[in-house]
């Protein structure tokens, strides 16, 4: 199955790109969990199993060729949504919300693993469809309705980040399939009374506390604007040059929360300072656009849809995970890809780069 | 067609690319907004939350006196502060802790739990007391350095030096005077918390920006300190009175060697003491004089040259009328001369001398003396004294005599000093050097003339007639010194009743103030005793004191009688057999003493000194030029070394002097 011409176009950038944010990750992890007291493995050497292990699944995936996806695209969807259901009906309860279902061996987090769904099953979707000068009102309804199962059952659970990242990712795929000006104009005017309906009627307090101290933190310092302040001035106290490895006092005195998972940028904010940064930013720039290019060479209509999708994933979890570190965004729990802590953040992500390796190497098979 | 519609997706390609990278560029200008624009803002704030600050004592300077004997010293200490919310085990923790503490472990446990993140728990603790808290390395407990204000010498020179309260600032005296001066900078002791305000690694405390302050050298000289206190203690038990002042400043300086209030305090407990205790009266509290200010009336008439010392004045038989009131001498003389109204102390006289001055005159040569205003001395709390502006009828009669006017003893003692120097009014003072933390002077502070009142002339004048008052027949002669020209005037003034506002049948301010040797004046002495019981006359009762004080520290400071000091002492040889018992044979000795001179220096013998007072031992010292400490007053009792043996090799040698029988 394997093809001696695809190692030879292996996509040595992306790869290089992802390894440099892993292992500036595990650094990172390594200094926010410093201060703690933990038993058994320290958590950057479990972030090292996780890569690893993410790593020889997208090897994996490389090996196959991405066409067979199509395929098995509205079974997977159909899947993943029965597990969203049973989700909901025996699901593990942590923090709140009922996320996790047990399946014996492991845990699994079907609301993660429609992130990559539904990417594949809008690419199976698009594939076929054929419109000139855009979507109209019509032709969106279908593919909406589609994206509108997942996300209303996810927000269920309630998971508002995964529903809001899931609806994300179908939007960006459909504004490359192209979109009439009608139809986001009708978009935008239902959109509205939509969120209004949404906030009075299906969000939870938590949520609605989460929004209103993002547009106003010092509205309870303590609660659920504590993690914004923090953040900020973990950030902000870091400055040009930070303060240096293991020494931001943010982060090693835990004022910053949740500091090896979601606000792990925040630590490396404060300890390598703008500069630090900067070069963060621009490893995740290159990483983002470099998706965007595999996305426009790729010569079947497919590959092109799915690498799009998996950037645009990409994109919005480094966006509003930054956006959020740093005050822009709602603090919504959205993981950085390769640098927060998190084994399910870390294998949904490689999954993404071994579908997008999968389809730059084989740019030039056809 | 296909074409079209790659070409349209390429477009929408970069259209999201450059979204994707806007959006980048949003979240980097936040975080430069973040880490640059509010960086310090950000800044502060997290050190707001990480930095807990505890204000530390600040290290004051020493104070010594001018042969370097502490009076004032810092003692390091160890002050025991909790962090509560760091604690696991607060019974636990409480009940180890306890014995070490002045503490119960209930009240222990109550601290313990307060909701603060800092409870100081004993502060300035002894290393010793420190130590074993130290070792028993509780978590939770730390120690921050903090000096304690010491006094080593207690009583002595308590209201000169003052004190401190609990916290570093001076209340009185010198430590007030000069507390910022005196006091370090403030240190900080800088300690890191987590988030649930737990301290962090207590023993990396920083101690920022603490240093120590200036030391400060004084005028005073502990062992003439010593004899004040001595003789003034003295002076008001045996006259039962409610206390006294007394002080010993440079004549020619106005620096001042001792100053001493009686009853004292224990500056180490002052709290024990009551506000009077505590008030250092000799510069805070004004008196009438009485009759020690009939030599600045005196002085003022010879330098207007309006009378001359020999001038004889009608003292009328101790009666005379003034308008409505009559003057009475406690001393009736029908004729006195200038001197005698000074030997005698006669109103009258003094009167009839103030009239001749007039009003203006007399006034302006009383405020140049420095009456009715400070003298400015460094100490807190400075009496101005009253001096009338506006005067009726009797009240120059009365001001000439010390009546109607009132003054400290600081005031007065350098307006006497003025005499003695020839003329000069000095400004008194305390401190005379500023050091740095590491011994370096800082300043030196100079003698001040503040002007000069009378003429060098008219100042012996005064001096001669004031050594008539300790001379035979004089009210002085209890403070004669043997061997030593003293001068002096003697004072007893009827005390003002604060009730009535009229003079209280019964209670006097007796004084004495003088200065030796008359010849070449080194020492200005003053001795107030307040309220005597019995005989009341500053002749009795402050007179001895002046006596002893000028005796012990004469001898103490090897003024000679000639006011010449015994300098380079130069240990001669004297001969051994001519060591035998009694003074005349010691005489005898010395008028050899210039002979033996010439011989080599070898092993010196120590003369017998023993019986001997202590003008003979001094003019032994002087001819023999032998350095011998002088110890106590009286007759010579105790020698070392015992009489023959040599003096060279065998450490100190002194002769202790006490009262013969």
């Amino acid at each position: 199955m394997i093809d001696r011409r695809l190692l030879t176009n292996i996509d040595w950038m992306l790869a290089c790109l992802v390894l440099a944010i892993c292992l500036l990750g595990i650094l990172n992890i390594y200094s926010a969990t410093t201060s703690y007291k933990i038993i058994g493995s320290p958590f950057y050497i479990k972030q090292i199993y996780w890569m690893t292990f993410g790593i020889g699944i997208a090897l994996v995936l490389c090996t196959i060729d991405y066409h067979l996806l199509e395929d098995f695209s509205f079974w997977m969807y159909g899947f993943i949504l029965v597990l969203l259901v049973a989700v909901l009906i025996f699901g593990r309860r942590s923090m709140g919300a009922t996320r996790w279902l047990n399946l014996g061996l492991f845990n699994v987090q079907p609301s993660e693993l429609m992130k990559l769904v539904i990417i594949i099953t809008f690419a199976r979707f698009f594939n076929n469809y054929h419109s000139a000068g855009g979507m109209s009102v019509k032709d969106v309804l279908p593919p909406l309705g589609i994206l509108a199962v997942p996300v209303i059952l996810i927000m269920k659970q309630p998971d508002l980040g995964t529903a809001t990242l899931v609806a994300l990712i179908a939007i960006s795929m459909m504004f490359y399939v192209g979109l009439r000006w009608s139809t986001v104009v009708s978009f935008v005017l239902v959109t509205i009374p939509m969120f209004w309906v949404g906030w009075t009627y299906f969000l939870h307090p938590y949520q609605k506390n989460r929004v209103l101290d993002f547009i106003n933190p010092e509205r309870s310092r303590l609660g659920s604007g504590y993690h914004i302040i923090q953040s900020k001035i973990a950030v902000g106290s870091g400055g040009l040059a930070g303060k240096g490895f293991i020494k931001g006092t943010q982060t090693q005195l835990r004022f910053l929360p949740e500091q090896h998972t979601d606000f792990a940028f925040s630590v490396f904010a404060e300890e390598w300072g703008f500069v630090g940064c900067l070069v963060l930013i621009v490893i995740y720039l290159s990483l983002v656009l470099w998706g965007l290019n595999i996305a426009r060479r790729c010569n079947d209509r497919f590959g092109s849809l799915l690498a799009m999708g998996v950037t645009a994933m990409l994109f919005w979890h480094i966006v509003i995970n930054m956006g959020m570190v740093i005050g822009m965004f709602p603090v919504v729990g959205v993981p950085m890809p390769f640098f927060s802590y998190g084994g399910t953040s870390m294998i949904t992500s490689m999954v993404g780069i071994g579908i997008l390796q999968n389809i730059s190497m084989r740019r030039f098979m056809f | 067609m296909q074409d079209e519609r790659e070409k349209w997706a390429r477009t929408r390609i970069i259209i999201i690319g450059t979204f994707f990278g806007l959006l980048f560029l949003a979240v980097t200008g936040q975080a430069f907004k973040l880490q640059i624009l509010q960086h310090e803002d950000m800044l502060k704030k997290a050190d707001r939350q990480h930095q807990r600050i505890v204000q530390l004592t600040p290290v004051r300077g020493t104070i010594m006196d001018r042969n370097g004997n502490k009076l004032a010293v810092s003692l390091e200490m160890d002050s025991c502060f909790a962090e509560p919310r760091s604690i696991q085990d607060i019974e636990g923790t409480a009940a180890v802790l306890a014995p070490f503490l002045a503490t119960t472990p209930k009240e222990l446990v109550k601290k313990l739990n307060s909701s603060k993140n800092f409870v100081w728990l004993e502060r300035r603790l002894t290393p010793e007391r420190a130590a074993p808290i130290k070792n028993l390395k509780l978590r939770g407990i730390g120690f921050a350095p903090e000096p304690k204000r010491y006094y080593p010498n207690m009583e002595v020179a308590a209201h000169v030096i003052g004190f401190t309260g609990l916290d570093p600032a001076g209340l009185e005296g010198i430590e007030l005077k000069y507390d910022s001066t005196i006091i370090g900078n403030t240190g900080y002791m800088v300690t890191e918390r987590d988030a649930l305000g737990r301290n962090i690694a207590l023993k990396n405390s920083v101690v920022k920006n603490s240093s120590p302050g200036k030391n400060l050298v004084l005028t005073l000289d502990m062992t003439i300190q010593h004899i004040v206190e001595r003789e003034l203690a003295k002076a008001v038990t045996e006259s039962q009175a409610k206390g006294g002042m007394a002080l010993v400043m440079e004549s020619d300086t106005g620096k001042i060697l001792a100053l001493a209030n009686y009853p004292t305090f224990n500056p180490n407990s002052f709290a024990q003491h009551t506000h009077a205790q505590l008030r250092n009266k000799t510069v805070a509290d004004s008196f009438e004089p009485g009759s020690t200010f009939k030599i600045f009336v005196i002085a003022a008439a010879l330098e207007e040259k309006l009378v001359n010392p020999s001038e004889v004045f009608n003292c009328e038989n101790g009666v005379y009328k003034i308008a409505d009131r009559i003057i009475h001498d406690d001393h009736p003389h029908p004729r006195l001369s200038v001197s005698e109204i000074i030997k005698y102390s006669s109103n009258i006289g003094s009167a009839k001398i103030g009239f001749k001055l007039g009003e203006e005159r007399l006034s302006r040569y009383l405020r140049n003396f420095g009456f009715g205003e400070r003298t400015g001395i460094d100490l807190p709390g400075e009496a101005q004294g009253s001096l009338k502006k506006r005067w009726y009828g009797i009240d120059l009669a009365t001001t000439s005599f010390g009546q109607g006017v009132s003054l400290s003893t600081v005031q007065l003692a350098s307006a006497v000093s003025s005499i003695a120097n020839g003329g000069l009014l000095m400004k008194p003072y305390l401190v005379e050097r500023i050091l740095d933390d590491t011994g370096q002077e800082v300043q030196k502070i100079e003698p001040q003339v503040l002007r000069r009142v009378i003429s060098a002339e008219t100042a012996q004048k005064v001096t001669r007639m004031m050594e008539t008052v300790t001379g035979e027949g004089g009210t002085g002669t209890k403070a004669a010194v043997e061997g030593f020209r003293v001068a002096g005037k003697t004072g007893t003034a009827q005390k003002v009743d604060p009730l009535t506002r009229s003079y209280s049948p019964s209670k006097r301010v007796g004084s004495f103030v003088g200065f030796v040797p008359a010849n070449k004046p080194k020492l200005t002495i003053a001795v107030i005793i307040d309220e005597p019981q019995g005989v009341k006359y500053g002749g009795v009762v402050a007179a001895p004191a002046f006596h002893g004080i000028a005796l012990n520290s004469l001898a103490y400071l090897k003024i000679m009688p000639s006011g010449d000091l015994i300098k380079a002492p130069k240990v001669t040889e004297l001969k051994a057999n001519n060591t035998s018992p009694g003074e005349a044979a010691v005489i005898e000795a010395m008028a050899e003493g210039d002979a033996l001179d010439a011989l080599s220096p070898g092993d010196v013998a120590m003369p017998d000194f023993r019986g001997m007072s202590m003008r003979r031992v001094l003019q032994v010292m002087e001819k023999r030029k032998i350095n011998i400490k002088l110890i106590g007053s009286g007759r010579a009792m105790e020698q070392h070394p015992s009489p023959g043996q040599a003096i060279r090799g065998t450490g100190e040698v002194w002769v202790k002097f006490a009262p013969s029988a």
